[in-house]
């Protein structure tokens, strides 16, 4: 479902993503991990369509990014780091021009704007504008947006950060039945350094360490035997001696 | 081509649920309610005066309609760039021009679509101002000739369209909305100046000059405003405010396409 072919992005002679590449079948859900500025969000970026790459492709759902955009951002939702959002549209309003701009026919979008509204708990803020409500419910009409025309495969950059305990939990529960194969089977990939949040929903983890792809296995297969996500991600993030210089920061704010 | 109208329509609503549409209406209706009403009154002024020279040229399009579109052409200069400035900025300051981006539409439609809200709301402005004239046809005697009050007013409409072209293009450059504002203002008042300098270059006495000359008076926006304003409509001039719609409008998606190659 999405082939990430041999991904480099550079900004001058700072690489931020260095020949990544993975491959992820239809109904997987895989956390995108690794230390903050290691180059997840520069590939999410590069996956759906909004930057470049300096070398090397992907192919979402069989479409090349860059030479059929528009099909393979049609099989994407993506949630960005900070949630799109329009504060002074209310919700059924937004989703209502989210599933526009996404192909959604006019016949469809009115079930499609409130079966996302129904799967994200938006159905009583449906009239309430968006700058108004509170960052729960923000992050989850962001959630809403990336679904509402039911794409094949879901990009969410830290859909939980800074939610509390029982947001994350609801977030987390909305993920997991996604990628249930009676809620359509939702490809995923979710960045995160939360590793909590790997183990409660992911079943494959993709590492990623100063743009380098350093780990890629089974959660199972971490955890066999006794073994801690945790203790794998330092084993992995130290595998190079630890930087004391500051991490370069190369993901541009767009 | 089909996402133009999504993208429009929402740019649109956002304008009046925020208070930019009602402060321009509002500041618009003042201004030309009050030029309307000391232009008139210098127009019966000059008609109980009985001055000879103004009989003979007593009409009002002259004494009315062309002075006041003039005067509402530099008001628009700073009046547009204000509607226009949040085009993009504000997309990038909601991170929606991410989404915008990684979805399945044309940057043309992105462009084009802001570009006709902004358009929706000059037009509206227009229709404003044509109420007012339209007093002068319900009531003055003789009322202006109508196909001249059209050329002025479609002057005015055209240039202020570019305007919004030039403001759309500062504010697809820029994160911050007010350098899409000032630097759109000027833009536009360099463009209202530029023929002002064109006799300089013909003093040289070159060909070249001359030529340059006549190149930057081309390019300034005044003397085609000044002719269809009067009343004298030329492909010329109509060909002219095509161009500084188009142009900028181009490199605005230029503008926004390069975060894909930079």
């Amino acid at each position: 479902m999405i082939e990430a072919r041999g991904i480099v992005k550079r900004y001058g002679d700072v690489a931020a993503v260095d020949d990544v590449s993975f491959s992820i079948a239809a109904g997987e859900v895989v956390g995108f991990l690794g230390p903050n500025g290691a180059g997840k969000t520069t590939t999410m970026r590069i996956l759906t369509g909004f930057l470049p790459a300096t070398d090397g492709t992907a192919l979402i759902d069989g479409h090349d990014i860059f030479h059929e955009a528009i099909a393979a951002r049609r099989a994407i939702g993506y949630l960005p780091e900070t949630p799109p959002l329009y504060p002074e549209m209310d919700v059924a309003g937004y989703l209502t021009f989210v599933a526009k701009l996404k192909d959604v026919p006019r016949s469809k979008r009115k079930a499609a704007v409130e079966r996302a509204m129904e799967r994200c708990g938006l159905a009583d803020v449906r009239r309430r504008v968006i700058g108004a409500l509170s960052k729960g419910y923000r992050q989850r009409v962001g959630i809403a947006q990336a679904i509402v025309h039911e794409p094949k495969v879901l990009i969410l950059d830290e859909p939980t950060v800074g939610l509390d305990p029982i947001q994350i939990r609801e977030i987390r529960q909305l993920l997991v039945s996604l990628a249930s194969a009676q809620e359509g089977g939702h490809t995923i990939v979710l960045s995160t350094h939360i590793l909590a949040e790997v183990e409660a929903i992911c079943r494959r983890v993709i590492l990623i360490h100063r743009g380098k792809k350093v780990l890629d296995a089974p959660l199972e297969e971490i955890t066999a035997n006794g073994g801690r996500l945790e203790d794998a991600f330092t084993r992995a993030t130290l595998r190079e001696e630890p930087a004391l210089a500051p991490e370069p920061q190369p993901e541009v704010a767009a | 081509m089909r996402h133009i109208g999504a993208i429009a329509g929402r740019e649109l609503r956002s304008y009046f649920v925020s208070p930019v549409a009602y402060a321009v209406l509002t500041m618009w209706a003042v201004v030309v309610g009050f030029f309307f009403v000391a232009l008139v009154g210098f127009f019966l002024e000059a008609q109980r005066s009985g001055d000879p020279r103004a009989l003979t040229e007593l009409n009002f399009h002259v004494y009315v309609v062309e002075p006041m579109v003039q005067t509402l052409w530099i008001i628009l200069m700073m009046l547009v760039p204000g509607l226009t400035m949040g085009l993009f900025t504000s997309e990038k300051a909601n991170g929606t021009h991410e989404l915008l981006l990684t979805s399945p539409i044309s940057i043309s439609d992105y462009v084009i679509g802001k570009f006709l809200a902004a358009a929706a709301m000059v037009t509206l402005l227009m229709a404003l101002l044509a109420a007012y004239i339209g007093f002068l046809f319900a009531f003055g005697a003789p009322p202006p000739e109508g196909p001249q009050t059209a050329a002025a007013l479609g002057a005015l409409w055209l240039v202020a369209l570019s305007n919004a072209a030039i403001g759309c293009l500062t504010s697809a450059l820029t994160r911050s909305p007010l350098i899409a504002y000032l630097s759109a203002v000027v833009v536009v008042f360099l463009l209202f100046l530029l023929s002002v300098v064109a006799p300089a270059a013909s003093l040289g006495g070159s060909v070249a000059l001359a030529w340059a000359g006549d190149f930057v008076r081309w390019l300034s926006s005044n003397p085609h405003f000044m002719d269809l304003s009067s009343g004298l409509v030329e492909t010329k001039a109509l060909a002219y405010f095509a161009f500084m719609i188009v142009v900028p409008l181009v490199i605005a998606k230029t503008a926004v396409e390069s975060v894909r190659w930079r």
